[in-house]
């Protein structure tokens, strides 16, 4: 069918991945891609991209060794650096043409972040896969598929989505959580012990999430926010339904639309076999690897025991029981079984040592052993929680449009996007702008002095009469859109000061 | 020294050493062995009593054992089925019987290295207990290392330490030999198994102990004579190292000159003692030993009971079965009041605080009520009440009067005349097991026993065909038998202390020891000899020397004393007192809680035993302590969290109930004892189907009629439970309804008022201080808490999901968590670095935000700067402005704090520390805005010597910028 051949439609986005030691010698430079999107852009296309990144990066090292190249502005593309592990570095190059282009480099930057951070967590560090096998093939399948998938999950129609202005009161790469009142919280903390203690002795974690928020945890906060995020994407009631009624709908529309899902299936073979063409004959490396694709669509379904369930991680030998799945901790690097169990809104991720319990059969005797124990107190802890909860838009503050993020502790909470979308295109334009500015001037004190935060105050009228409100204070920062707001600047302050007082505990109102 | 020197004291070893059957355990076996095989209870009554496989244990284990050493071959059959039984848990098994076969601690400390370290703690409580030789388990922090626990006993100064570690240095080896023998034979159990070991090991022991006689004889000594007569001096007295139940030396001697019988008053808690012209009375409601009696004048005659009114104003004596002769204290007067000889006799009589009747004639043909006319000064008949009566009983405590009629006296008809008024019971049948087909056994009126457990009403009836105790409980309208106790003996007395039930196997000797609070029919603990404490010839000595004035008959009446417990003279008194008529002395029987439970207290039933304790008010101090210990050392021996959750849910669920009836704050006072602080769902319990069930087909007309009113009544226990029902008669009470549910036409209804009840009840309150078990949040950081936090070090996880859980507990009973408990909590976060954990704890306020948590946040935070800001924060919130300020100047943020500090008005903190901090910045601006907002807004702070040396470091620093 052709879905995605070059006519169709232009790629407004790259993005590709590429390592530095490889491919030193002339000729060799295909051997340093190990994943570039879309696959099918002609080889000397991807090598342009790539030996411009390169070239870019090797000269600004002379000058800033630490922190090389962290984007280029060209007049029709946007080049976005990240080096996700030493040497081993992503680009994104957006296209500037169409009038809702208009991004953050952090955003951007901060999707490049999320994809590493993620198949880190289900696949280790690249860097260590290149080692596992130094001619490639198997890094590069296993990106390829990821990212893939990843992707997929941007895509609006046959185009990918990236997170633009009308993203700028969300900040990607946090966790949003649930507000609980200490009762439930220590209800939920009960919960907590008793999972672990149908663990036993040996040292588990466990994620809570009440729909797609977060209630507790005692994992580190980078896997927890990796694994918060994975949860989002696949795991929550909400993911599981997306997965499901996605399917359907999509059969159900037109067959010429082009189908993200479909495309893959056609390029991936394509590209797969383009890489292996290049470098080893295709035959026999395919079907050595055993490939996992966490982030594949529709494959996680909650089972009759509540809890869920997925054939991603392929099946056991002897039976058609599927495998339990496996992450890496991202601190002690220690391989965890991952058990995912659901009473409606209530979420609950347990994460065992793989070294600790004997494959499938003690998988299935924990779970066993869960649903004995524990169920009954799921079922109360939830209960609790959706009464205290008050739906999708529980933290709409009338009149307000915010976005709270907490640095240190990679927490965020927004107005909900439902009320986000009732904000003009200026408004939002302008506070994209506004945050540009302050990530800059974030980035500049970071360098300036490390260790001491500074406050950063910043009131804006906007074109369209709109206030837009930045206040960093202390490692917690905070934007504001006032639409209907008076003139004065005495009432954004005022305005801002109540929210401050009502609803973060007076942290942003220091005079 | 008596002690060390007689043949087998508690704590030293038989000398004997015959090669057949070694006797360590001679002291700790004795009395099981004598009351196994010197009475009618078999030995395979004990095995398979104590240890019914359900709750097999380590105790019942201990018992199977001790009989098994004690020779009786046909024991050995039940022993080893059990054992086999046991052998999933071998380990502890194999050091149970390392502990106890040779009663000492010594092996215990030395054979169990090889075991969890934690069963050591275990083990150590047990044998101490059983040794007789320490009375608070507390002392024992536990540790799980023998040395730790040694040197904690130093600690406390507790006085066997000095031997004890003397007999584990000396004997170590010999111990560690025999230990390790005898677990590497476990589980098969033989007679004399590793013989050879256990003699060297006890020689060893005997010399050390010889060694160190003494000694030990002067600590003794000190204890005896310093520690009045407290449980101190329990392993003086040689046969009581294993017992719950004890009477204590000395009693009080109701012995007068020329007396001829002792009587006792029970609505006065009097004891008389007559002689031909005058009446002794000893007050016994606060026991005292040493109480000195008053004496009446009564006239010459013949005496078959007597009686002092309820405001002793008035003395009735009953001179024969038609008389009973009535003398005024205060005029003097003395009349008589006679029945018709012919047709009826007067069995017996009783004072009564009812409102409609002062005292009452127990007659064969029925009650006669009379009223007191003061003016008239004489008895009024009030009321009569027809009915054929062969015998009485009736308790002033319950104030219920039981009439047995009938061919077999198993007829009964009850009244209640409490001062809320008169309330009939229904007629009920007790149930008697008949022997053989013709014969029908009558029932005694020593046969039925009315008892008064938590405020409830029980009648006991010993049916002595089926060797059974018959429960019968007393509702309102209902008569509801509920089970029945095993009896081992013919002869059986009742005793209640504390709300505990005391069976007394008079023949067996033994007592057993039942909580009828649940419903449970199962025995607290094994049968055991009731024991006399405090009596041996140093105490005898001390007590001489302290009352001179007693006489000196003592020594000569101990000896027999001692011989006869359980003696034919014994009278068993309501509730809790003997009455030894031949020697004339009282003696007040006492429950002790350690002793009782401590072999159990790692068990698996903490939560029951927990709750039994919490509903202990007599010895509530260390009822408390027990139950904190048992939280501790279940915690340090690292058992499952949901085990402990639920142990301290039952603590602070007693705690909260006991918050609320006013009964922790107030100690209360009361001369009864009143079941306030019994928890709500064990009351619930009692009423269940089953019960309702079965007194239906007892009693179908009447239960099924009044099912509601029934049940009406148990909600009063259960509500009401603010009100001190220091009367068991309130339990039948309907006015404590507050109307509802009013049962139409069941009995004649007073309609009296609440006031009227809580008038009667505070006057009952007198003396007796006791106060509550409860143990409040404070208590649990203080004795469960901080004590082991040092030795949980390595375990964060556990302990942090055990403080957790505490805090739900409080939550759930909306108790106020100890400030120092979130602290510790902080603390254990930190110190394993889980500081993820411990933000979220503080966000969601499982911690509770308070000034003490901030500060830890800020010492835990000088590693982590997060931790630091929430502690930060919690300053913020909290409105400790001064302390905020100061930490921001501290951390160099000192312009924010000098806009927080004009905000909030803080002017306590001193200006040169901004100063300084501006300075050290070596920015010359912030510095000259410092000095500039000082200037402008402290008034005269231009002249102080702060201004010029700041003001002089600003023109360096500018100029130094600029050069």
């Amino acid at each position: 069918m052709g879905l995605t051949s070059e006519s169709d439609a232009k790629e407004a986005m790259k993005l590709c991945m590429f390592d530095l030691r490889r491919g030193q010698t002339e000729g060799q430079e295909l051997d340093k891609i190990l994943f570039f999107y879309p696959a099918d852009l002609p080889i000397t296309n991807q090598l342009s991209v790539i030996g411009l990144s390169e070239g870019l990066i090797t000269f600004t090292r002379i000058f800033s060794p630490d922190a090389p190249c962290e984007v280029i502005e060209a007049e029709k593309h946007c080049h976005v650096f990240y080096e996700v592990e030493a040497d081993i570095w992503m680009v994104m190059v957006v296209e500037k043409e169409n009038p809702e282009s208009i991004w953050r480099v952090d955003a951007l930057r901060s999707v490049l972040k999320e994809i590493h951070s993620l198949f880190v967590m289900f696949h280790g560090y690249i860097r260590a896969l290149v080692d596992k096998e130094p001619s490639g093939g198997l890094v590069r399948s296993h990106l390829y598929y990821f990212i893939m998938d990843f992707l997929s999950d941007f895509s609006i129609g046959k185009k990918l989505q990236l997170p633009n202005f009308r993203d700028s009161l969300k900040e990607q790469g946090t966790l949003q959580m649930l507000t609980v009142g200490r009762e439930a919280a220590i209800e939920v903390q009960s919960l907590v012990t008793l999972l672990e203690s149908c663990v036993g002795n040996k040292q588990c974690y466990s994620m809570t999430m009440f729909q797609d928020l977060l209630v507790s945890t005692n994992l580190s906060p980078i896997d927890t926010l990796n694994l918060f995020t994975y949860a989002v994407l696949r795991l929550t009631p909400i993911a599981l339904f997306r997965g499901a009624s996605a399917w359907s709908s999509l059969r159900k529309t037109d067959t010429a639309c082009s189908t993200y899902a479909g495309a893959l299936q056609v390029t991936s073979i394509s590209a797969i076999d383009q890489y292996y063409n290049s470098h080893d004959p295709p035959s026999l490396r395919r079907h050595n690897y055993p490939l996992v694709r966490p982030l594949q669509h529709s494959k996680w379904s909650k089972g009759k025991d509540g809890f869920l369930t997925t054939d991603i991680w392929g099946t056991e030998v002897n039976s058609l029981l599927p495998m339990c799945p496996t992450i890496w901790l991202h601190l002690t690097e220690e391989k965890m079984f991952l058990l995912a169990y659901q009473h409606r809104g209530l979420t609950v991720i347990l994460l065992v040592p793989v070294s600790s319990v004997s494959g499938d059969q003690g998988i299935s005797m924990l779970k066993q052993q869960i649903i004995e124990n524990a169920s009954l107190k799921m079922l109360k802890v939830e209960e609790k929680l959706s009464r205290g909860w008050g739906g999708e838009n529980a933290y709409h503050v009338s009149g307000y449009r915010y976005l709270l993020v907490d640095g240190d502790r990679y927490v965020s909470r927004a107005s909900p996007p439902g009320k986000v979308t009732t904000l003009t295109k200026e408004s939002l334009v302008a506070l994209s702008k506004l945050r540009e500015e302050v990530d800059l001037e974030k980035a500049r004190a970071k360098w300036d002095n490390s260790g001491r935060e500074k406050d950063i105050e910043i009131c804006i009228r906007a074109k369209n009469n709109s206030w837009l409100i930045a206040r960093l204070v202390r490692g917690k920062e905070l934007y504001m859109v006032l639409e209907k707001g008076s003139e004065t600047l005495l009432f954004a302050a005022d305005a801002t000061e109540k929210f401050s007082e009502r609803y973060c505990n007076g942290a942003f109102s220091l005079d | 020294m008596q002690l060390l020197a007689s043949p087998e004291p508690s704590l030293s070893l038989s000398p004997s050493g015959d090669a057949v059957a070694p006797t360590p355990l001679a002291s700790a076996s004795r009395s099981i062995a004598c009351a196994a095989s010197g009475s009618s209870v078999p030995v395979a009554w004990w095995v398979s009593r104590c240890c019914p496989k359900e709750t097999f244990g380590a105790p019942s284990l201990m018992v199977a054992l001790v009989i098994f050493r004690v020779e009786d071959s046909n024991a050995k059959d039940v022993v080893e089925e059990r054992v086999c039984y046991y052998k999933p848990v071998t380990p502890f098994w194999c050091c149970f019987v390392i502990g106890y076969l040779s009663s000492e601690l010594v092996v215990q400390a030395a054979g169990c290295t090889s075991c969890a370290p934690s069963l050591f703690v275990n083990l150590l409580h047990t044998s101490l207990l059983y040794c007789g030789c320490t009375r608070r388990i507390a002392t024992i922090d536990g540790s799980g290392r023998r040395e730790q626990a040694i040197h904690l006993m130093k600690d406390k100064n507790y006085a066997t330490t000095s031997l004890l570690k003397r007999i584990l240095l000396n004997c170590s080896a010999q111990a560690k030999q025999y230990g390790s023998c005898v677990s590497a034979r476990v589980p098969e159990v033989e007679k004399d198994m590793c013989l050879k070991e256990f003699i060297v090991l006890k020689n060893c022991m005997q010399n050390v102990l010889r060694g160190k006689g003494d000694n030990l004889k002067n600590v003794n000594l000190h204890n005896m004579t310093g520690e009045s007569s407290s449980s101190a001096l329990s392993y003086s007295s040689g046969s009581n190292a294993l017992s719950h139940v004890y009477i204590q030396y000395p009693p009080l001697r109701c012995h007068v000159p020329a007396s001829r019988s002792l009587f006792y008053d029970d609505g006065n808690k009097l004891i008389l003692a007559l002689t031909p012209n005058q009446v002794f009375s000893w007050k016994t409601a606060t026991y005292n030993p040493y109480a000195a009696p008053s004496s009446d004048q009564i006239s010459e005659g013949p005496v078959l009971s007597i009686r002092y009114s309820l405001d002793l104003k008035l003395l009735a004596i009953q001179r024969s079965s038609h008389e009973i002769q009535i003398w005024n204290k205060d005029t003097g007067d003395t009349f008589s009041q006679k029945c018709r000889p012919e047709s009826e006799s007067i069995l017996g009589f009783f004072w009564t605080d009812c409102p409609t009747c002062d005292i009452v004639f127990v007659k064969t043909s029925g009650l006669d009520l009379y009223t007191y006319g003061t003016e008239s000064r004489n008895l009024q008949l009030v009321q009569t009440k027809k009915q054929s009566i062969s015998w009485y009983i009736y308790t002033h405590e319950s104030r219920l009067v039981l009439l047995a009629s009938g061919m077999q006296c198993k007829s009964f008809t009850g009244f209640q005349l409490s001062s809320a008024g008169i309330i009939r019971l229904p007629k009920f049948e007790m149930v008697m097991a008949k022997p053989e087909a013709n014969s029908n056994p009558i029932l005694a009126a020593e046969d039925v026993h009315i008892i008064t457990v938590y405020g409830r009403l029980y009648c006991l009836q010993f049916d002595k065909v089926a060797m059974l105790l018959r429960l019968y409980r007393f509702y309102r309208d209902a008569v509801v038998q509920q089970g029945s106790l095993p009896v081992y003996s013919d002869r059986i007395a009742v005793s209640v202390v504390d709300n505990v039930l005391l069976v007394h196997q008079a023949e067996a000797k033994v007592v057993i020891v039942y909580d009828i609070y649940a419903d449970s029919k199962v025995p607290i603990s094994a049968p055991l000899p009731l024991c006399l404490r405090g009596y041996s010839r140093a105490s005898v000595a001390s007590f001489h020397t302290s009352t001179k004035t007693s006489g000196a008959s003592e020594s000569k009446n101990l000896s027999a004393t001692e011989e006869t417990i359980y003696g034919d003279q014994w009278q068993f008194l309501v509730p809790d007192l003997v009455l030894d008529v031949s020697n004339g002395s009282l003696w007040k029987i006492s429950l002790d809680l350690e002793a009782s439970l401590g072999i159990s207290a790692s068990s698996s039933e903490v939560q029951l035993i927990l709750e039994f304790l919490q509903r202990r008010k007599l010895d509530a101090e260390k009822a408390k302590q027990l139950s904190l210990a048992i939280v501790r050392t279940i915690i340090l021996e690292r058992k499952p969290v949901p085990m402990v959750a639920r142990a301290m849910d039952v603590l602070l669920a007693a705690y909260s109930q006991a918050i609320k009836t006013g009964s922790y704050n107030k100690r209360s006072i009361t001369e009864e004892i009143s079941p306030s602080n019994a928890p709500n769902a064990a009351v619930g319990e009692t009423i269940t189907g089953t019960d309702v069930s079965r007194s239906i087909n007892q009693e179908p007309k009447s239960v099924t009629q009044k099912d509601s009113s029934n049940r009406s009544i148990v909600a009063t226990s259960e509500s009401d439970g603010s009100i001190e029902k220091t009367e068991t008669g309130d339990l039948l009470e309907p006015g404590l309804l507050g109307g509802e549910d009013l049962p139409a036409g069941t009995s004649q209804t007073h309609g009296p008022t609440n006031n009227q009840l809580n008038s009667s009840a505070t006057q009952r309150k007198q003396s007796a201080v006791t106060s509550s078990a409860a143990t409040s949040p404070a208590d649990f950081y203080s004795h469960v808490f901080s004590p082991i936090v040092e030795e949980m070090m390595g375990d964060g996880s556990y302990l942090t999901a055990i403080i957790a859980e505490f805090l739900r507990s409080c939550s759930l009973e909306k108790l106020k968590v100890y400030p120092n408990t979130y602290v510790l909590l902080v603390q254990i976060l930190a110190r394993d670095e889980r500081y993820a954990e411990l933000e979220l704890f503080i966000m969601n306020k499982i911690i509770e935000h308070s000034k003490e948590v901030a500060l830890q946040l800020l010492d835990s935070g000088r590693q982590n700067q997060q931790i630091r800001k929430l502690g930060q924060d919690i300053l913020r919130q909290l409105s400790l402005h001064h302390d905020y300020v100061l930490l921001l100047v501290q951390d160099g943020y000192y312009l924010e704090a000098l806009r927080y500090a004009r905000k909030n008005k803080v002017t306590t903190v001193r200006p040169s520390l901004f100063l300084e901090a501006a300075y050290v910045s070596k920015d010359p601006q912030h510095l000259a805005a410092v000095l500039r907002f000082f200037s402008d807004f402290i008034p005269g702070f231009k002249s102080s010597p702060d201004h010029n040396t700041y003001h002089r470091f600003v023109a360096e620093l500018n100029s130094s910028v600029t050069g």
